[in-house]
């Protein structure tokens, strides 16, 4: 290839074909804490997105859109804090800060996607890294969501503050997550790999008033079944 | 026991019966009493002893203002709750509670014998000067001192209930439902904002649960209700009762404490079998704060004002009304104003046939003649014109009343005294209103003779309304409600609604007269005990003689005698305290001033405080991919940070047949040998890596770093130190080139977060110019460190990457393949040996990781943890950031002039710095090695280092040891240590005399211990 990122920037797709076990950042926090089965009780529903193509863009807004709406198929969220997503609803870009943009795919699109992206910026000054392996989305959902939140984060949820399409870094207990409001009904948290148990054990301790249950995804954790 | 209670009226459910203990005997309450209310139904008299004199106390006030009913609940050891305000607690079925003060008990204490031979002895500054000298004895006597005085336990068993936060966000904050505060929020809903109502009592209403005026015609509680459900139907409203708002901080930061199951029971009962939040800390982010605080009546200074049967006179009425309890029978009130003479007509109107009189209202102003004083004069009440209650008579309970003409401007007793067969007295100074909230925020409230009372000085965002700034007559009240919820809504952005208010008659009110403490016959330091502040005895006579003393800041008054102390902060007290020192130095109680009221209102228990950031949960533990693996391995941990890292894997002792496992000290040696000897793997996840990309990456990492980065060709690594602009070491770790505009770095597991916040900084504020990215790619990546001379044959039966070590040299880095996962393999060492950082994405570490004890076995493969780590990098004389380094050791001092690029055309952070004289002093203290004499001896880190032992203490010292380990492949202990011109001081000995009497003698050789040209790592 002749363009000057992909031959100053080495690229590396961490993802194997072949079929190993794997683990998400949440395989402690299971075995260490459990996930209470969701009841028709439980006013709030936990569920992890485990091994998903998480990519850290960085670049101008108007550096990145018009690469970004061409192989991603979306613009670039027009305001700070925005989220935009696809028409599946499977591939998102997240506005984190002037020049920062954090874009979730399908397990396994984050290096073709990368490579694309590359490829459609050619000579531009922008950086991508992947941190599929460092992070996990979390999704809560139920009539409880959000003054689970309100017990968890100091950002705002209220909805006429917090509206759908919004997403925001913000203090979680003693750490941080990066919160948004993919849809009416759900929420969703990026946490951190290495926090992710201490992130894990508060929602289950803050979310016992409201019964809080864990929906356990029932694919099995081997990366040759990725899609 | 006689009962009090009133067999109708009143907002207490009869029909339901409460059982409660106090002090051991059992009563019966109702549902809606609270404990204090409950307790005078059975009348009970003496609630405490006070914390001074031992006086006994009763009942005074029916709110957060109560001095006296300071409880301790419980009927177990971890259910003990100090500090209650009996007015403020809720009766539950259950309930047990004593006094905090009085022993053997409250009505009969031996205390107040000292109170009594002693209270002339104890005046205030009493302990300071008893119990001055000798100094060292103060922690003997403080013990006795606190057994004697005392406000409550803590449990001494663990709390079993949960406590949580809230992020609470507004657009109006209202603290207070009374008329103000409910009108406020009805006209800040109304308007669109979200509004927060907040009240601390178990019922929003306020005053208007215990008013004597009607609403449209109506009972006060029909209108509360109608409003209170209103706004309940309101999808912006959020109604917090049993709330209290206990601190405004900054930028209208408000912390509320919810007491949610305190009146349930002594533990929170569970819901469904789960447990629920006892008591709820609400975090507030306000846009306008509305301040309906209301007010707090100030009873009268007099002899013996703090004898059982001495009230606030508006208490008397919220006893009537609210609860149905008459706390006497024969009742004299002692007033400054016209409002207190509801108490009377109250008392009065309960009728002969109740048993209950009126004696007299002893009404300090000449000729009183508002529209209650009619009221009470044409049922028939005696009212003496200028004349207070001079002294209260009886020991336990009011006996009689002594009355007289007084003179104010004179402040002195004019005429007979009359005395008067009573067992209540109410008395009223007027009505301070609730300003302590506005004074957290720093604003020094502002006195007006008009209301003869500070009104607060409020900050930007916050407005009052109501009592809490001077507004009484109900009409009134509601409409400055309406205009303050109105003004609140619209500044924050929303429309003004209107709202329509109910008809209230007004009533003519006379003016109040300026009456605090009342004058006696005997001067007030010879004059019984007056109080002014009951939670902390504080007497007249004590603010008096502090005066006298020459404290004249009402603030050196206050720490002097305890005025507004503790948890109290001064509520019914400070005012007359003020009045009082003013009257002492003839001053005016504006020019003597106020003291600063402070968070908390009222006490916050510590489980609100806490949350749930306790037991568990009270830090977060970083975990790497493996921790799992760590623990099923058996292995210590060590703190780093946040993270938790395995410190060592201690095995089994193989001649234990009990499964006795190894030592620290074993299994620490057994590591290392197995390091130098076969391979061990170190889990080094924790690394801080940095991805950097961009065209000026390279010049970036130039000017960060100490040494050179132009020439670093795509496939090496390099080390690199990392100073502060003042040429003092903070971090150090390798990067890689990865690309011509591609790097990526690493730093210490404590520095990550640091190092990128840095070159964020420099980045942003001074080179924005250049074109580069910094992205932490720390936990995307598994990092395991595989060592040792066999290193090379385990790596190889994994991976694809040609290992030839012509083909991968050290300080290569190569991609490939390692137990089928793409990994990343850097040829670096920390340990000095043969060494290869396996990076995989972390979601595989767990299998790559076993991959490689699959294939190690043979090879003697042996996990190690940070301890060894540490021990064999200091073999090899690699320092660690923080450790060696602390800030003021430069890369010289480390004897790492290697690592500095002087001639590197751009100027680096820190290299003016080292171009300092002071710098280049040859006496800096300097990075040396230390070799015990004696072998066994492992000295201690941060051990000083003197050249003399002999000399006189003190020593000058030298240095001091950094680290300190152990060395099975030396046999001996081994040091690094700081020593002052130490690199010209080899093979000098150096003493390090310990604290318990020995001297360590030592050899300052090189802190390289093994291998010191490096062919291990090379081969």
């Amino acid at each position: 290839m002749s363009n000057i990122a992909v031959e100053t920037v080495r690229t590396f797709d961490t993802r194997t074909e072949a079929k190993v076990p794997l683990e998400s950042p949440l395989a402690y926090a299971y075995r260490r804490s459990g996930a209470p089965t969701p009841t028709a009780r439980s006013r709030v529903t936990l569920r992890e997105r485990p091994f998903l193509g998480h990519l850290i863009l960085r670049g101008g807004a108007i550096v990145l859109d018009e690469a970004v709406r061409e192989v991603l198929g979306v613009s670039l969220p027009g305001e700070p804090q925005g989220l935009v997503h696809d028409a599946e609803a499977e591939r998102s870009v997240q506005w984190l800060s002037p020049d920062e943009w954090l874009v979730i795919v399908p397990g396994g699109e984050e290096f073709e996607l990368e490579n694309r992206l590359r490829e459609a910026l050619a000579g531009a000054h922008f950086a991508i890294s992947n941190a599929s392996g460092g992070q996990t989305l979390v999704e809560l959902e139920g009539e409880a969501a959000r003054e689970l939140l309100m017990k968890s984060v100091i950002y705002d949820v209220h909805p006429g503050h917090f509206p759908v399409g919004k997403g925001v870094t913000t203090v979680f207990a003693k750490t941080t997550v990066i919160l948004r409001r993919p849809s009416e009904t759900r929420w969703e948290l990026v946490v951190r790999r290495s926090f992710a148990d201490y992130t894990y054990r508060w929602l289950l301790d803050a979310g016992e008033e409201y019964g809080i249950g864990v929906a356990r995804s029932p694919r099995p954790a081997a990366s040759g079944d990725n899609p | 026991m006689r009962r009090v209670s009133l067999s109708q009226g009143g907002r207490i459910d009869r029909a339901s019966t409460l059982h409660f203990t106090f002090n051991g005997k059992r009563y019966q309450g109702h549902a809606g009493d609270t404990l204090a209310s409950a307790l005078l139904a059975n009348g009970v008299d003496i609630v405490n002893r006070s914390f001074k004199y031992s006086r006994p106390r009763g009942i005074v006030a029916a709110g957060a203002e109560e001095p006296n009913a300071v409880v301790q609940l419980g009927s177990t050891e971890a259910g003990q709750v100090p500090n209650v305000r009996a007015t403020q607690q809720a009766l539950f079925d259950g309930l047990e509670a004593r006094s905090t003060n009085g022993w053997p008990n409250v009505q009969r204490d031996m205390m107040s014998l000292v109170g009594k031979l002693g209270g002339k002895f104890m005046p205030p500054g009493f302990y300071y000067k008893t119990f001055m000298a000798p100094a060292s004895l103060w922690m003997t006597y403080e013990k006795f001192i606190r057994k004697g005085a005392g406000l409550g336990r803590s449990p001494a068993e663990n709390d079993p209930d949960v406590y949580d936060h809230l992020h609470q966000h507004c657009d109006v904050l209202v603290i207070g439902a009374g008329p103000a505060g409910l009108a406020a929020a009805l006209a800040a809903a109304r308007g669109g904002a979200r509004v927060l109502l907040v009240d601390e009592q178990e019922e929003m209403g306020g005053s208007l649960l215990d008013t004597r005026e009607h609403l449209d015609g109506k009972p006060a509680h029909e209108w509360v209700a109608e409003t209170r459900q209103a706004l309940a139907g309101m999808d912006n409203v959020t109604l917090l009762p049993r709330t209290t708002a206990n601190g405004y901080h900054d930028h209208n930061f408000v912390t509320l404490h919810e007491r949610r199951t305190e009146h349930l029971g002594e533990m929170a009962p569970r819901l469904d079998g789960r447990r629920q939040v006892r008591s709820r800390l609400h975090r507030v982010r306000a846009g306008r704060v509305v301040l309906a605080t209301g007010t707090h009546e100030r009873p009268l200074v007099y002899a013996n004002n703090d004898v059982p049967g001495n009230l606030v006179a508006g208490a008397v009425s919220t006893y009537i009304r609210r609860y149905g309890v008459i706390p006497g029978r024969r009742l004299v009130l002692s007033t400054s104003n016209d409002y207190a003479y509801r108490v009377a007509l109250d008392w009065h109107d309960l009728g002969k046939a109740s048993g209950r009189e009126v004696v007299a209202i002893a009404d300090a102003r000449a000729n009183p003649d508002g529209e209650l004083v009619e009221q009470a004069r044409a049922r028939g009440i005696r009212i003496i014109n200028g004349s207070a209650v001079i002294e209260a008579k009886g020991q336990t309970r009011v006996r009689g009343a002594r009355v007289a003409k007084v003179d104010l401007d004179g402040f002195r007793v004019v005429g007979e005294v009359e005395t008067l067969e009573c067992d209540t007295i109410a008395s009223s100074g007027g009505y301070s209103p609730v300003i302590h909230l506005a004074s957290h925020t720093g604003g020094r409230p502002t006195w007006r003779d008009d209301l003869l009372a500070f009104v607060p000085t409020l900050v930007k965002g916050v407005s009052a309304a109501g009592g809490a700034h001077g507004v009484t007559a109900i009409a009134e009240v509601l409409a400055d409600g309406v205009a303050a919820g109105r003004q609140a809504a619209s500044d924050a952005g929303f429309e003004a609604a209107t709202v329509s208010l109910p008809q209230v008659d007004a009533i003519r009110e006379g003016a109040a007269c300026a009456l605090y403490q009342v004058p006696h016959e005997k001067p007030t330091l010879r004059a019984p005990k007056q109080f002014v502040d009951l939670q902390n005895d504080v007497t007249a006579a004590g603010i008096e003689l502090a005066t006298r003393e020459g404290f004249e800041s009402i603030e050196h008054v206050k720490r002097y005698t305890a005025m507004g102390f503790g948890t109290d902060q001064g509520k019914l007290g400070n005012i007359n305290g003020m009045a009082v020192a003013a009257r002492c130095l003839g001053k005016s109680i504006p020019e003597v001033g106020t003291t600063v009221f402070r968070p908390n209102y009222t006490p916050v228990t510590f489980g609100a405080i806490v949350g749930r950031h306790c037991g568990e949960l009270f830090d977060p533990e970083r975990h790497t991919a493996l921790h799992q693996w760590h623990l099923e391995q058996g292995a210590e941990f060590e703190e780093v940070g946040q993270w938790k890292r395995p410190w060592y894997f201690p095995q089994d002792r193989p001649d234990a047949a009990n499964g006795e496992r190894e030592s620290m000290a074993e299994a620490v040696a057994r590591e290392c040998l197995a390091v130098r000897e076969a391979v061990g793997i170190l889990d080094a996840s924790t690394l801080g890596k940095i991805d950097i990309q961009g065209p000026d990456a390279r010049e970036f990492l130039g000017r960060v770093y100490t040494n050179k980065w132009a020439k670093l060709a795509p496939g090496r690594v390099r080390y690199g130190l990392m100073c502060k602009d003042d040429g003092m070491v903070f971090d150090d770790g390798t990067t890689s080139c990865l690309g011509e505009n591609h790097f990526l770095m690493t730093t210490t597991t404590g520095g990550a977060a640091g190092v990128l916040e840095w070159l964020e900084l420099w980045h942003q504020t001074e080179w924005p110019e250049l074109q580069v990215y910094f992205t932490s790619v720390t936990d995307h990546w598994a990092t395991m460190t595989v060592t040792g001379p066999e290193a090379r044959k385990l790596l190889a039966e994994l991976t694809d990457i040609d290992l030839d070590r012509e083909a991968f040299t050290f300080m290569d880095w190569r991609e490939g393949k390692v137990a089928d996962v793409p990994a990343r393999v850097f040829r670096i060492s920390f340990t000095g040996e043969l060494a290869y950082e396996i990076n995989v994405q972390a979601n595989y570490a767990r299998h790559v990781w076993e991959a490689l004890f699959a294939h190690g076995e043979k090879y003697g493969l042996t996990p190690y943890g940070t301890e060894t780590m540490h021990v064999l990098r200091a073999e090899k004389g690699f320092i660690i950031a923080g450790q060696e380094t602390d800030g003021s050791v430069t890369p010289e001092d480390l004897g790492m002039q290697w690592c500095v690029g002087y001639d590197k055309p751009f100027s680096w952070i820190g290299q003016r710095a080292l171009t300092r004289p002071d710098t280049s002093r040859t006496d800096r203290k300097q990075l040396v090695g230390l070799m015990p004499r004696d072998p066994k001896v492992v000295l201690e880190e941060g051990a000083q280092i003197v050249l003399d032992p002999n000399h006189a203490i003190p020593m000058p010292m030298v240095g001091h040891v950094t680290s300190s380990y152990y060395s099975p492949t030396l046999g001996s202990g081994f040091a690094l240590a700081v020593v002052k011109g130490g690199q010209q001081k080899m093979g000098e000995t150096v003493y390090l005399p310990m604290a318990d009497g020995q001297t360590h003698e030592a050899d300052i050789v090189s802190p390289i211990f093994i291998d010191p040209k490096g062919e291990r790592q090379n081969v």
